[in-house]
């Protein structure tokens, strides 16, 4: 009963959370300084009036909150403003009908533009991510098996290295051994390529993908080795593994039927947390290979000062974590028959 | 009140808040830790309070000491009520009540010197007006714990000890401050037999000699024999049987004081006897028996131990217990 | 006047807890080289303008052919897109990528130290709402909150300090609340309160001192972590233009055709900047992790020392004649100490084992009982070795089989039942499973089927737990009942001996008489020889046939469980009965044995009992006495190795 309890505040908590980012995301882009009409539409060549004119196409003339303004103690009570006819609240009712804006820079709606590039990014971490997760996890167990050997030391060693690449360092250096290889640099698919048969299509996705899915997997496979050695380390000298042993298990069985679950668990948690970091390697690498996601998204709107679409990328990268890490949390309660049968 | 009685204890209880059944249900639950007991101590007098884990015999060890506040009761202490204080009274009430632990790995502090350690309640209390002053207090508290010469272990650090001299220093440190009751939770159950009877030895000594009160908390009613004036018998938050060691010991009236002392090992293979087993084990205290708390567990149970909860019947002065077959 | 007078003292015990610290430290070689990386590379910072053979700011004078020079005996890193010197930007850069690292990371690390701290030590609603924000900052993608807030602020350096420094405390904060609720909640915190001790004095001298440890290591997890982020929002354009980073050179190097040109030095250099900075710290934390919060790292899979033998002697090879059904024969065990001699933790040990047998082996915590057993089994932690002895099941040589035989005989013949049944039962698997897991594995006709489930059933019913647990997890048994079950276990494939290591340590007396008598009645139901190994001198009298007193490590007196307390022939052996409590005669007091138990690393010279015995005399703290047989009955051998007993041999 409590573990209805407990899944009932994960979710309330979530939905919190997105909550404040919400608040928090307006805010920044109205409290910052630089007035966003003013540096999103600075062409000096404008009149006056055309800026008024645009002011009033982003909404930018409306009041930023109710009272808000009058917040100084000696205008208190001097409100006159409909709240309904507020930024804030034309912005909050435009999120629940799915819009994020227009692009200053191509007057597009945010929400289309992000809808095309989420997948993308989604489709690069799951692949990195999977793949780091495996291979992390492989070379933990084996490090921890062999705890105090040279393969231990070797693979200590080689994740602690990984840790410290810079992202986008490491992508640019194998974007260069890829330009000499022959791999497709930039984008994600050819151009033209549409026209080709569905398979063939895929396995040219798949080439583009190949080398920025290899820069992820080798910045964060790293941190999974470091973190299955140390958790498998603290399974094996638990008591259980002697009895496991004492049973007259082999290795492999009492590794398989006895550790692995139990080292496991930890690293879901870890995943969970490390989610809202490994966005930021999705940022870097999106950048240096032209991957067409939400961080080449964010990347480009920086330079083309073009805040809503910096705006809902943030929210919507901040969303898609924290429904994730809710995810993950909630695996982890699934698969913990600690907290399970609690 | 009775002159007599140094520390008083009258229908003390303490409930924690338990988990709710379920999301929906509106009943509050409580964890009846300790549920209504009463007992006095007298000066540099030895009690033991005997009972199996979850009898709230280590709740009501912290309970004295005032790090929980009772939910119910009076603690009174050489006739003034302290059950409610603010911290500078606590604070000063601590100074005559000290507690040794249980287990003297945990209980102290592995970044601490053994001289920082003893050194420390002086500090916190504003003892002694110099250095020279307070290191001999120090002095003397580590030798009458048995740590001579106390100079070689001053500069030492808890992991370089064994159990038995870690659980001097705990001692020390509370002798330092010269209490006039010591609470003792279990001092010895995590010690080598052999270092065990230095331990008890020693705390049976310090009644002497500095005429300290001892509450001695402990499962082992094998272990009581020797120094204990009065041993109390809880069971589930209760005292179920109290008086004299040997009035207990010899004499015990309570079936479950019987089975207690019937499982204690022997050490001599020809004094090997029947042994009165319980079956199961001590209900959880959030939801206690009606009537007498025994009763499902009872070897010699009737029907009336079900509805109502039994007073206890006294034999003499000294000796009382809580069974429903006593009454007459 | 009180503060003055300590303060002095307080202060050298500091230098001297310093002086500890470094000498571990020293002996650190992965903290010693990142430590070394480090200081390369702030003195490179420090001495800038002296290292570098170009001034950087000195682009007046660029030429077009100045551009991407590839290296040269001139430009060692060649030159960059502006035709200023890598090699001088690179010096020069490695300022700010250290400014930046180190005042985002102290502010970083005050803000998570001090929410952690209050958060951990003041605990209810503040650390409710303290950990609730902290949360939700963790869970918010952190760099692009810090592209955000830096593209709508002006991109100086400062902003850049106060955003990384502002937005990455939160795992600081985690990890100091988590280390800090752990210390609270150990006993010496009650103790302190106990003693009178307020709230500051709490943390300043019992939390703090626990909490700096992993502070120190998470300070320069924090300081790579905002190098690693400067570098990055650089990167992305989000630099100060005006103060030349590492990050920014890449960033200027990529966006402006290195890339196309081939200029692979412009690119490649400022990296390694990074990478240099950011490993050395990583070296340095791992170093410190290992220094401050040292852990054991061994386990027990990792690989076992082969049997060895040192005075094979001729008679040893075979079992003797009455063939028991086990045999322990002058086994000795040893750890293997790097660096330093072995420690002897068994020496010679003898005893046999008849079926039905209830044999007690009795010592005190570190007497090697626990070393003993094991062995026999051959799971012996990997630094313990056989290094003579054999044992004997059956007339087979347990010592001589290879891995795959001995795991034939684990369980099936001989099973264990282990100290503190919570931890030898895997928390995350029912005991309904486990149980039949030994099944599967040594009983492969058995059939997997509804007949593998009323076993298991028949089993647990056995040691009275009900068929409705079967299913259930450890943690949803009670300490009773996981030992019971851990008996259950034991019994699955019908073994004759079963070896229980202090079954009963850390239960409720009424509980451990349940079990000794659920033992006792198993034994006479089915016929099993059981090893007792307890500490506890009351149990062995109650339940055993013969008993095994060890000390230190060797034979203190082995004999009938009547001869050991009626006529007990070793010191030992005599002092121990006396220190137990004995209720028949209450009033008595305790007599104690002085000292304590000999380390394995400090053995003594001659008996190891000498240190502790009320009767040695000379010859007892120079020459280790040998076992002496004081009966001649084969069927009630009474062995004790004292000096005193040579006479009456």
């Amino acid at each position: 009963m409590n573990r209805t309890r407990a899944l009932l505040r994960k979710i309330g908590w979530a939905i919190f959370t997105i909550l404040f980012v919400i608040v928090l995301n307006f805010f920044l882009f109205r409290v910052l300084p630089g007035d966003p009409a003013r540096a999103g539409i600075r062409d000096p060549r404008l009149k006056k009036e055309a800026i008024e004119m645009l002011r009033v196409r982003f909404g930018l003339d409306k009041p930023v909150i109710n009272c808000f303004e009058s917040l100084n103690p000696i205008q208190l009570g001097s409100c006159t403003v409909n709240p309904l006819d507020t930024q804030f609240f034309i912005y909050v009712r435009n999120l629940f009908q799915g819009e994020l804006g227009i692009s200053y820079h191509t007057n597009r709606p945010v929400a289309d533009i992000l809808a095309e590039r989420l997948w993308n990014t989604v489709l690069l971490i799951g692949a990195g991510q999977i793949l780091s997760i495996i291979i992390g996890v492989v070379f933990g167990v084996f490090a921890a098996w062999k705890a105090r050997t040279a393969i231990d030391f070797a693979a200590v060693m080689s994740s602690l290295l990984v840790w410290s690449l810079p992202t986008f360092w490491l992508a640019i250096i194998l974007l260069f051994w890829g330009s000499n290889n022959g791999l497709p640099l930039a984008g994600k698919a050819t151009p033209g390529s549409s026209s080709l048969p569905l398979l063939q299509q895929w396995a040219d996705i798949g080439r583009h993908m190949l080398l920025p899915t290899l820069t992820y997997t080798i910045v964060y496979m790293g941190e999974y080795t470091l973190i299955m050695r140390s958790s498998l380390m603290d399974v094996l000298s638990e008591d259980y593994i002697l009895t496991a042993k004492a049973k007259g298990l082999s290795t492999f069985q009492i590794l398989k039927d006895h550790a692995l679950k139990n080292a496991m668990l930890p690293l879901v948690t870890v995943i969970a947390i490390n989610l809202g970091f490994t966005v930021a390697g999705a940022i870097q690498i999106e950048t240096v290979f032209s991957w067409p996601g939400l961080g080449l998204a964010i990347f480009e709107a920086v330079g083309r000062r073009d805040f809503p679409v910096l705006q809902g990328a943030f929210l919507l990268i901040a969303v898609a974590v924290i429904f994730a890490n809710l995810i993950a949390d909630l695996t982890y309660n699934f698969l913990d028959p600690r907290v399970k049968t609690e | 009140m009775n002159k007599d009685h140094f520390l008083e204890v009258r229908g003390l209880k303490k409930y924690f808040d338990a988990d709710r059944p379920s999301l929906f249900s509106r009943e509050a639950r409580y964890v009846h830790a300790v549920d209504g007991v009463d007992f006095t101590l007298r000066h540099s007098e030895v009690i033991a309070l005997v009972g199996e884990s979850g009898c709230g015999k280590s709740t009501l060890a912290l309970l004295l000491m005032g790090l929980e506040e009772p939910t119910e009761g009076v603690i009174s202490f050489d006739g003034r009520d302290i059950t409610h204080l603010n911290d500078r009274e606590r604070k000063a009430v601590r100074r005559k009540i000290q507690m040794v632990f249980q287990d003297p790995y945990e209980s102290l502090n592995p970044t601490q010197t053994i001289e920082e350690i003893i050194n420390e309640p002086l500090v916190v209390h504003g003892i002694g007006n110099n250095k020279n002053e307070r290191d001999e207090r120090v002095i003397k508290a580590m030798e009458d714990s048995g740590l001579k010469p106390a100079e070689v272990y001053l500069k030492r650090f808890p992991h370089e000890l064994s159990g038995g001299q870690r659980q001097r220093v705990v001692i020390a440190a509370a002798l330092v401050l010269e209490p006039e009751i010591l609470l003792a939770d279990e001092p010895v159950s995590m010690l080598d037999v052999s270092i065990r009877a230095e331990i008890i030895n020693l705390l049976a000594e310090l009644r002497i000699t500095r005429q300290i009160a001892v509450i001695f908390i402990t499962h082992d009613l094998g272990s009581v024999g020797f120094f204990a004036d009065r041993v109390a018998v809880m069971y589930l938050g209760r005292i179920v049987e109290i008086g004299t060691m040997l009035e207990v010991l010899e004499k015990p009236q309570h079936p479950y004081t019987k089975a207690l002392l019937s499982v204690i090992p022997v050490p001599n293979p020809r004094l090997r006897h029947e042994r009165i087993i319980l079956q199961g084990e001590t209900p959880n205290p959030i939801d206690v028996p009606t009537g007498c708390r025994f009763h499902p567990r009872c070897p010699v149970a009737m029907a009336t131990c079900k509805a109502s909860d039994p007073p206890f019947v006294s034999f003499g002065k000294t000796h009382q217990a809580a069974c429903l077959l006593l009454v007459k | 006047m009180e503060t003055t007078a300590q303060a002095p003292e307080i202060q050298n015990q500091w230098v001297s807890r310093l002086q500890g610290f470094w000498r571990t430290f020293s002996r650190n070689r992965i903290g010693l080289v990142g430590l070394a990386m480090l200081i390369v590379i702030i003195l490179m910072a420090i001495f800038a303008p002296v290292i570098a053979p170009y001034d950087s700011s000195s682009s007046a004078s660029v030429k077009i052919d100045d551009v991407y020079n590839p290296p040269s005996s001139t430009h060692w890193f060649g030159t960059d897109d502006a035709g200023q010197d890598v090699f001088s930007n690179f010096i020069f850069g490695s300022r700010v990528s250290l400014t930046v690292g180190f005042f985002a990371a102290f502010i970083s690390i005050i803000i998570g130290g001090l929410l952690g701290l209050v958060a951990g030590f003041f605990g209810g609603r503040m650390e409710n709402f303290l950990m609730r924000f902290t949360d939700i900052m963790l869970v918010i993608p952190d760099l692009p909150l810090m592209v955000v807030i830096v593209a709508l602020t002006k991109p100086s350096l400062l902003n850049i300090i106060f955003v990384i420094g502002l937005l990455g405390w939160t795992t600081t904060a985690r990890v100091v609340r988590s280390q800090t609720l752990a210390v609270k909640s150990r006993k010496f915190v009650l103790r302190a309160r106990a003693v009178g001790a307020g709230r500051g004095h709490i943390i300043s001298r019992h939390i703090l001192p626990l909490v700096m440890p992993i502070l120190v290591v998470q300070a320069v997890l924090v300081v790579s972590l905002a190098i690693l982020n400067e570098s990055a929002l650089s990167f992305l354009g989000l630099g100060d233009p005006t103060a030349l980073s590492w990050g920014q050179m890449l960033n200027y190097a990529f966006g402006r055709g290195a890339m196309s040109i081939g200029a692979w030095w412009a690119l490649l250099f400022p990296g390694f900047g990074i990478v240099w900075v950011v490993l050395g710290l990583t070296l340095l934390g791992q170093g410190l992790e290992q220094v401050l919060n040292p852990r054991l790292e061994t386990h027990h899979l990792m690989a076992g020392r082969p049997v060895v033998r040192g005075e094979a002697r001729e008679d040893a090879e075979k079992p003797t004649g009455k063939n028991p059904l086990l045999e322990v024969r002058n086994l000795s065990i040893n750890y293997v100490n790097e660096g330093k001699p072995p420690a002897r933790a068994v020496e010679n040990i003898s005893f046999t084992l008849k079926e039905g047998e209830l044999i007690g082996l009795v010592g005190e915590s570190g007497c090697g009982k626990t070393t003993l057993m094991l062995s026999l089994l051959r799971l012996l932690p990997s630094a313990g070795q056989i290094v003579n002895g054999r044992v004997f099941f059956n007339g087979k040589d347990l010592t001589a089989l290879s891995e795959e035989e001995i795991n034939a005989v684990r369980w099936k013949d001989i099973s264990i039942v282990f100290q503190g049944a919570m931890n030898a039962l895997n928390p995350v698997r029912t005991v309904g499973d486990q149980i039949q897991e030994a099944i599967i594995k040594h009983l492969p006709g058995f059939p997997h089927d509804q007949r593998l489930q009323e076993r298991v059933v028949e089993l647990l019913d056995l040691v009275g737990i009900a068929a409705d647990h079967k299913d259930h997890y450890p943690h949803q048994y009670s300490g009773g009942m996981r030992q019971r079950a851990m008996i259950a276990m034991a019994l699955a494939c019908n073994p004759q001996v079963i070896i229980a290591d202090e079954p009963t340590t850390a239960l409720d007396v009424m509980i451990q008489a349940q079990i000794l008598e659920l033992l006792d009645s198993l034994r006479k139901k089915l016929g099993l020889a059981i090893i007792f190994v307890t500490h506890d001198l009351g149990v062995v009298a109650e339940m055993c046939d013969r008993v095994l007193v060890m000390y230190g490590g060797v034979t203190a007196e082995y004999a009938d469980v009547d001869a050991i307390y009626n006529e007990p022939r070793h010191p030992y052996t005599q002092e121990l009965i006396k220190a137990f409590p004995d209720l028949t005669k209450p009033k008595k007091k305790l007599s104690s044995i002085p000292g304590y138990p000999p380390r394995l690393d400090a053995l003594p010279a001659g008996c190891r009992f000498a240190p502790r015995c009320p009767l040695a005399f000379d010859r007892c703290h120079t020459e280790q006495p040998p076992l002496h047989e004081l009966s001649n009955s084969q069927s009630a051998a009474h062995i004790a190795s004292c000096h005193l007993l040579e006479a009456s041999k």
